[in-house]
């Protein structure tokens, strides 16, 4: 596989730019500052940076709930999705999606589904209108190990088949959908597999290894890209959080964490670049912090902006027909 | 007692979407292994010890050999911590080799049997082949090898086992041996791991091979598209590979994937030949995973051993065990008893 030094450190400020973004909103989270709901991706950052590597600009990205950090490398600047945490009127939703439906469709950002497991015949669509056009993109939908074993998401992959759309099923096996162990919610352990009952070819890659998932998703793509139909990539990965902040995770034990921590993706990305001497410990920590400042300018504006108000409150919220009232 | 190594991970790997490969489903090997088991239970032998895996494979053959054959075969898993990687495959045969296995049944792929190999060097293999790019272990029915494992536990003095030991290539880091490969070293200018598998015969410097097969797939098809090396022979095979060359072969890279290779030269290697490579700055692929990574200041060298695993040739070892009268029934006491073994034995 051919990767550069150029990318390779891209890389890596992308996922430490996840990371940090990630670790912030679990603290303003605790601090009571931002409201409902957060599902947090840290752990699965080089899931995210590499996938996002892979694709192009015009490509179709359906996210999951725990993908801030994928939004945020399609294009939702740091300071907009942070006040769409908060709730707030500059947030890239004018603060009306949050967490769980931030979005930026002119960048392919198409957000998170309410309903798991439904955005997998949804993303069809997309697939669909991206064949019809033979515009050469593609169409991703992530999902995870919970919502593989819903009904649509099976409609979703023979129909992607069927039709041979340029469509990629990324499974995002992080070991628990909610607190039930995907060891106990499947009878195949890798769910990649289930691509053979619809004719399409499913691969199962560590999920904690950007460059494995580069190469895993650069062959997935350029084969739909190129006309090859769809398949299913699966990755095997780790939240270090629970599944929402705030979960005290009785459901796993040390030993388990303490293994998965062993595989954390950023310290195994910051080996191979010393390794091969493509940063020095200096230069990353000259990354990290610049990561930092733009967390930190994110948190101000976000804490800065105002929260929608009057009939603001209510635009967008939901559909007016032409002559409803 | 009889061991088996079955790999979870095996037969899912970045060829499925590059070539023509398929899944290797794990329902698939657990099917296979209720089919091993049920000939080993048939026999009257009941101490055989698994590997554990994410998937709990041993209760799956356990439950579904209840409801199917109403057998209770007491398979029993071997008392490790799973780490869910190739480390498991290490530990399991090193584990088997100190409780005194007579064989072990791997089922997995090339890479499976290199883990093997590296902590188990005395009990006798017994690989099946779950994939589609493998060399060392073979494409064979798991009833013959449930009954290959059979003659080997019953015929304690070798009447009818057949077996062979196969070659191995050392690999040495800056003087440390570091790993071995059972079939083939490749050298690539890959500078990542990645997802491991070696499919792209650009990347491709230098490969050594310990056995090199016109009728496989990837590396070994390499070198046996040029001369022929068999598992036996006390010699293996170097070739340069690169753009400058004249000679030119057609090769299956992986299912359904020819591609064409250029070769600058290729030599034998001898029995403990060491050499060191030509290539400055890549990876070492050992039997068709890279697993190596090495920088400029690094030096490489590969040596040719004739001392790797011993293999258990199910075929002759079936064909001797018919020939002696090792299946022939006695007293109408079926397989479930030892009599007619031990009558043979003796």
């Amino acid at each position: 596989m051919k990767i550069t030094d150029e990318a390779l450190v891209k890389l890596y400020g992308d996922m430490w730019l996840i990371r940090l973004f990630e670790q912030r909103a679990a603290d303003l989270f605790a601090t009571g500052q931002l409201p409902g709901f957060i599902h947090l991706g840290i752990g699965q950052e080089a899931f995210m940076a590499g996938t996002y590597h892979s694709l192009k600009p015009g490509d179709s990205v359906g996210t999951s709930h725990r993908e801030h950090g994928l939004l945020l490398l399609l294009g939702i600047e740091p300071k907009s999705l942070m006040a769409e945490l908060y709730g707030k009127e500059t947030g890239c939703c004018k603060g009306k999606g949050g967490s769980m439906h931030a979005c930026l469709p002119k960048n392919g950002a198409l957000g998170c589904n309410g309903i798991l497991g439904s955005a997998q015949t949804i993303i069809n669509g997309y697939g669909f209108a991206h064949h019809v056009r033979n515009d050469g993109h593609i169409a991703v939908t992530i999902f995870g190990d919970g919502a593989a074993n819903r009904g649509d998401v099976h409609e979703g992959m023979n129909l992607a088949s069927v039709l041979n759309l340029p469509v990629v099923f990324i499974i995002v096996d992080n070991g628990y959908g909610i607190s039930m162990s995907s060891k106990d919610s499947s009878v195949v352990p890798d769910l990649s597999a289930r691509a053979a009952g619809y004719g399409i070819p499913g691969i199962t890659v560590d999920g904690n290894d950007v460059l494995a998932v580069i190469e895993a998703t650069g062959e997935a793509f350029k084969r739909a890209r190129e006309g090859g139909g769809p398949s299913v990539v699966e990755f095997k990965t780790y939240r270090h959080r629970g599944h929402f902040e705030g979960d005290p995770t009785p459901y796993r034990s040390k030993d388990e964490v303490a293994a998965w921590m062993a595989k954390d993706p950023i310290p195994r990305l910051e080996k191979i670049l010393l390794e091969r001497h493509i940063l020095s410990e200096d230069q990353m920590q000259a990354i990290k912090a610049e990561k930092v400042a733009i967390v930190d300018e994110a948190q101000k504006f976000a804490e800065d902006s105002p929260y929608p108000t009057g009939p603001e409150s209510y635009a967008d919220v939901y559909y007016h027909y032409e002559g409803s009232e | 007692m009889i061991g088996i190594i079955a790999n979870p991970s095996s037969g899912k790997d970045i060829r499925r979407l590059v070539a023509q490969g398929t899944v290797f489903d794990n329902m698939e090997k657990v099917n296979i292994l209720q089919r091993i088991m049920a000939v080993i239970h048939s026999a009257g032998l009941r101490d055989v010890y698994m590997m554990p895996d994410a998937f709990s494979m041993s209760e799956r053959v356990r439950n579904n050999l209840k409801k199917s054959l109403k057998i209770h075969v007491p398979i029993k898993k071997l008392d490790m911590i799973c780490m869910n990687d190739q480390t498991d495959s290490v530990r399991a045969a090193k584990l088997l080799q100190q409780m005194g296995a007579t064989a072990i049944i791997t089922l997995g792929g090339d890479g499976t049997n290199r883990a093997v190999a590296k902590s188990c060097q005395k009990v006798p293999l017994i690989p099946l082949s779950t994939g589609t790019n493998n060399v060392f272990p073979k494409m064979i029915e798991g009833t013959m090898a449930g009954m290959a494992a059979v003659v080997v536990e019953r015929d304690r003095d070798k009447r009818f086992v057949k077996m062979n030991r196969r070659k191995k290539l050392n690999i040495y880091k800056n003087h440390q041996l570091i790993d071995l490969a059972l079939v083939d070293a490749a050298i690539t200018n890959d500078r990542f791991v990645g997802a491991r598998a070696l499919y792209e015969v650009e990347a491709l410097c230098e490969l050594a091979v310990t056995t090199a097969k016109p009728d496989c797939l990837g590396m070994s098809a390499i070198a046996g598209s040029i001369l022929p090396v068999g598992e036996t022979d006390d010699y293996g095979l170097y070739l340069k590979v690169g753009k400058g060359g004249e000679l030119k072969t057609w090769v299956p890279m992986a299912p359904g994937m020819m591609q064409c290779v250029t070769f600058e030269s290729y030599r034998k290697i001898e029995e403990n030949e060491r050499f060191m490579i030509k290539t400055k700055e890549g990876m070492v692929a050992l039997d068709g995973e890279r697993e190596v990574p090495f920088n400029p200041e690094d030096r490489i060298d590969i040596a040719l051993s004739l001392e790797g695993p011993y293999v258990v040739d199910i075929n002759e070892t079936l064909r001797h065990a018919s020939q002696g009268g090792f299946f022939i029934e006695k007293d109408g006491q079926g397989l479930t008893k030892s009599k007619a073994y031990s009558f043979y034995m003796k």
